[in-house]
């Protein structure tokens, strides 16, 4: 897994390729947290994720509590098929913003 | 002898059985018969004294009485006794008859008026009135009727006067020894108990005339009642000196006795109740003889000395008992570890590949020690090759385990590099004649089994048969050629055979222990025994086989030590089912780590390759499989770790993938978990639950499952 973060003038665009899974989970929820210090407003690109599994999901969540307490706004793009319906199976569609 | 031991005794009836008492008692019956004889001797003596005393008075005023009348000047006495004895000899016997009458004293009257009697008669009287005598007299002495007849007697009572001619019978003997003495014989005397004068000792001497004739005899009577009164005081007087002797004696005895003897006696029988005492409450450096200060010099300073010396002995004696005592319980303890890590080392848990239907394993180790030499072993070299290892070390006890250590460890990892039987037993063999120096050995059978084709290539370095059943036969002998022992010569060769085993085949492994199991009467249990055994529960799994053969030998052998260790592994190959050629379970076992969770996926992976799997499938099973080996990871064995095993198997119409996770943790169904509710926000919702929520929703199948000690989940994909 690799993480790339653009940061634009008030918002991230956090780029995530190969998986997100129990071992990598926690090295990006680092890179998250680093980025939800600095700005208010994030946009996960997911073009080049394979999957996420829970682990993945938990920081999924935990960033979305983030953003809301301090009124920000998250959304993630490009999510693949296969990701698209984790967070469809999960009700996490329905928490955060998926174009 | 007292009738009960002293302990039973009272303090009065110790006092009786006492030394002292018994050195008083003693001494007073020893002194006390001394004293009897002494006085017996005493008291003869005495009276021997005191009557020859009385005899020598007597003789003595015999010999001056006779003296005195035989001075001519004085009166010739001849006549007078001759005429009186002359008138006695004219008597007839029954004149005589009259003795001791007034009427036979008229006979003689006409002498008592005669001058000479008269004179004779004053003299007699004047010495009997100056002397202690009872009676002095003239008499001749009648040779022929035995009589002393009396010539002239003074008397002083009328009642005992002895008037001229009165005879009385006497002992011829004493009155001859009186008539025929001459100056220079002994003193011629008698003593008698007359009825009329009491004891009496008489003397007397002979008179003669001229010619040398003896015409009369002058007598003197002692009375000898001086003599018995005397006796009286001197028993008195002895007995009374006796009585204070003979107590002083005994006190005197009893104290020296006491000082020198019991209380010496005492003081080591004080010290060893003492010494028993402290031995009783455990005090063992107590030296109550060394202490003793006997110096008596005689046995009892030995025996004190004696009992000093088994002090001292035993008390080093003791101490180091003791030490070896100590010594002996550490050994024992280190050798139950040494059992324990022994044990340890061999794969003992049963089933011994759970999640393989396609073996059965079974064995056991029974070391007849502490530890032993034997060893069994089996481990798969890859998914399809599984070793069996059996051997027997030389010796046994500790070095014995060593050196099985080491076999063991070499076997296996030459084994598990993929080398051939043979070549196991060769490269074992070179590095352990490397640094035999003690020269011991070690029989090995090694079998390497091809599960898929049921080969087996074996080789044996000096071991027992193997034994092999086929599917529907018996246990039988495998008659294999045997290679030199591991251990002796490092240019051995091992050569190898191959065993063809059916589905459904076993085959049992022994060390000698098991077929030289000896009974009482020293039978050995035999490869008879054993087969018979063996077929006995033919058709059981391996345990049952293996418990079948314990319990014959456990029969046979009774209650005769076992001497030799006894290892017994047993391998049913079940083989795979038809048709599963095209479905072979794919194994993986790795620890359950987070670390491994790749490795699993990649296993996965490569058999989801060979199948054209859509790649949103593939990522939806790496995604489940994420989920659920973590789930061991972390909570299976935690804090600890432990070996997972993960499954794939292929189906086919329709077509899919099962994946079964496998591990020994603590229980637990994950599926049992309640649903996350997908319909909060984002504020109520929580971050757990959500993995295995995930995986029920992208698989087609999950099940879990808990069976002999396992954790079994199985998830299926349909591709």
């Amino acid at each position: 897994m690799t993480v790339d973060i653009i940061k634009n003038e008030n918002e991230a665009v956090i780029l995530v390729a190969g998986r997100i899974d129990t071992a990598t989970a926690p090295d990006f929820e680092n890179a998250v947290n680093a980025v939800l210090q600095a700005f208010d407003n994030v946009i996960f690109d997911f073009k080049d994720l394979d999957y996420i599994s829970s682990a993945g999901l938990r920081v999924m969540l935990r960033s979305q509590k983030s953003i809301n307490a301090k009124f920000g706004t998250l959304k993630v793009i490009n999510a693949n098929e296969t990701v698209a319906e984790i967070f469809e199976v999960t009700g996490f569609s329905s928490i955060i913003d998926i174009e | 002898m007292p009738e009960k031991s002293i302990r039973e005794m009272n303090w009065l009836e110790r006092g009786h059985y006492a030394l002292a008492t018994k050195t008083f008692r003693a001494t007073i019956i020893g002194a006390i018969g001394l004293g009897l004889v002494a006085f017996v001797i005493g008291l003869g003596l005495y009276a021997f004294a005191l009557g020859g005393q009385y005899v020598g008075t007597a003789f003595n005023l015999s010999r001056t009485a006779k003296g005195v009348l035989a001075l001519k000047s004085y009166v010739d006495l001849e006549p007078l006794c001759s005429d009186v004895y002359a008138k006695y000899k004219s008597l007839s016997e029954e004149e005589l008859a009259k003795n001791d009458t007034p009427e036979y004293e008229a006979i003689f009257s006409e002498f008592k008026d005669r001058d000479d009697y008269k004179k004779a008669l004053d003299t007699l009287t004047y010495f009997k009135q100056t002397s202690d005598v009872y009676d002095i007299y003239l008499a001749v002495y009648d040779f022929d009727r035995g009589c002393l007849v009396y010539i002239v007697d003074p008397e002083d009572d009328e009642s005992f006067t002895c008037y001229p001619g009165y005879f009385e019978y006497a002992n011829a003997k004493e009155f001859n020894d009186m008539i025929s003495w001459t100056e220079g014989d002994k003193r011629p005397y008698q003593i008698e108990n007359t009825e009329k004068y009491g004891w009496l000792a008489t003397s007397g001497l002979p008179l003669k005339n001229q010619y040398g004739e003896v015409y009369a005899l002058v007598l003197s009577d002692v009375s000898l009642s001086q003599v018995g009164r005397g006796m009286r005081v001197f028993t008195l007087q002895f007995s009374l000196a006796m009585f204070v002797v003979v107590n002083l004696v005994a006190v005197f005895m009893t104290l020296h006795m006491k000082k020198h003897l019991v209380k010496p006696l005492n003081d080591i029988s004080d010290a060893a109740q003492n010494y028993i005492k402290d031995r009783r409450d455990g005090r063992r450096d107590a030296t109550h003889f060394s202490d003793l200060h006997i110096s008596t010099g005689d046995e009892l300073e030995n025996l004190a000395l004696i009992m000093a010396d088994m002090e001292t002995d035993l008390s080093d004696y003791e101490n180091y008992l003791t030490r070896v005592t100590a010594e002996k319980e550490r050994v024992g303890t280190e050798l139950a570890l040494a059992t324990r890590i022994q044990a340890d080392m061999l794969p003992n848990t049963f089933p011994a590949f759970p999640d393989r239907s396609d073996i059965d394993v079974y064995a056991v180790m029974e070391p007849a020690k502490e530890v032993g030499g034997d060893f069994y072993d089996y481990f798969l070299v890859d998914e399809d090759h599984l070793a069996l290892v059996i051997a027997d070390v030389s010796g046994k006890g500790i070095p014995a385990a060593l050196f099985m250590m080491e076999s063991k460890i070499l076997v296996s990892n030459f084994a598990k590099q993929g080398l051939s039987p043979k070549e196991v037993l060769r490269q074992v063999n070179l590095q352990i004649c490397d640094h035999n120096k003690e020269e011991m050995f070690v029989t090995v059978w090694l079998g390497i089994l091809d599960l898929t084709s049921g080969k087996m290539v074996c080789a044996n370095a000096g071991h027992e048969y193997p034994v092999l059943k086929s599917t529907k036969g018996d246990f039988e002998l495998v008659k294999d050629k045997h290679g030199f022992v591991i251990g002796g010569l490092d240019c051995v060769r091992y050569t190898e055979y191959e065993l063809e085993l059916e589905k459904g085949a076993k085959i049992f492994v022994y060390t000698d222990g098991v077929p030289e199991a000896t009974n009482e009467i020293q039978q050995l249990f035999g490869t008879e025994r054993m087969l018979d055994a063996l077929n006995d529960a033919r058709d059981g799994t391996p345990k049952e086989i293996i418990q079948s053969v314990l319990w014959a030998v456990d029969v046979f052998v009774g209650d005769a030590p076992q001497f030799d260790d006894m290892t017994m592994l047993c391998v049913h190959y079940i083989g795979k089912e038809e048709g599963d050629d095209l479905a072979n379970s794919k194994i993986l076992t790795v620890d359950a780590v987070p670390d491994n969770i790749e490795k699993v996926t990649d296993f996965v992976n490569d058999e989801l390759s060979a199948l054209d799997c859509p790649l949103k499938i593939q990522m939806q099973i790496d995604v489940a499989i994420d989920e659920l080996f973590s789930n061991i990871a972390h909570y299976a064995y935690n804090p600890d770790t432990g070996p997972a095993t993960v499954m794939v198997d292929i189906e086919k119409d329709p077509l899919a993938v099962v994946i079964t996770f496998v591990d020994q943790g603590r229980p637990y169904d994950p599926l049992k978990k309640e649903d996350p509710d997908v319909t909060l926000s984002a504020d109520e919702r929580e971050v757990g639950g959500l993995g295995i929520f995930l995986v029920k929703k992208t698989m087609d199948d999950v099940k879990y499952e808990y069976k002999d000690g396992k954790n079994i989940l199985t998830i299926k994909k349909n591709i």
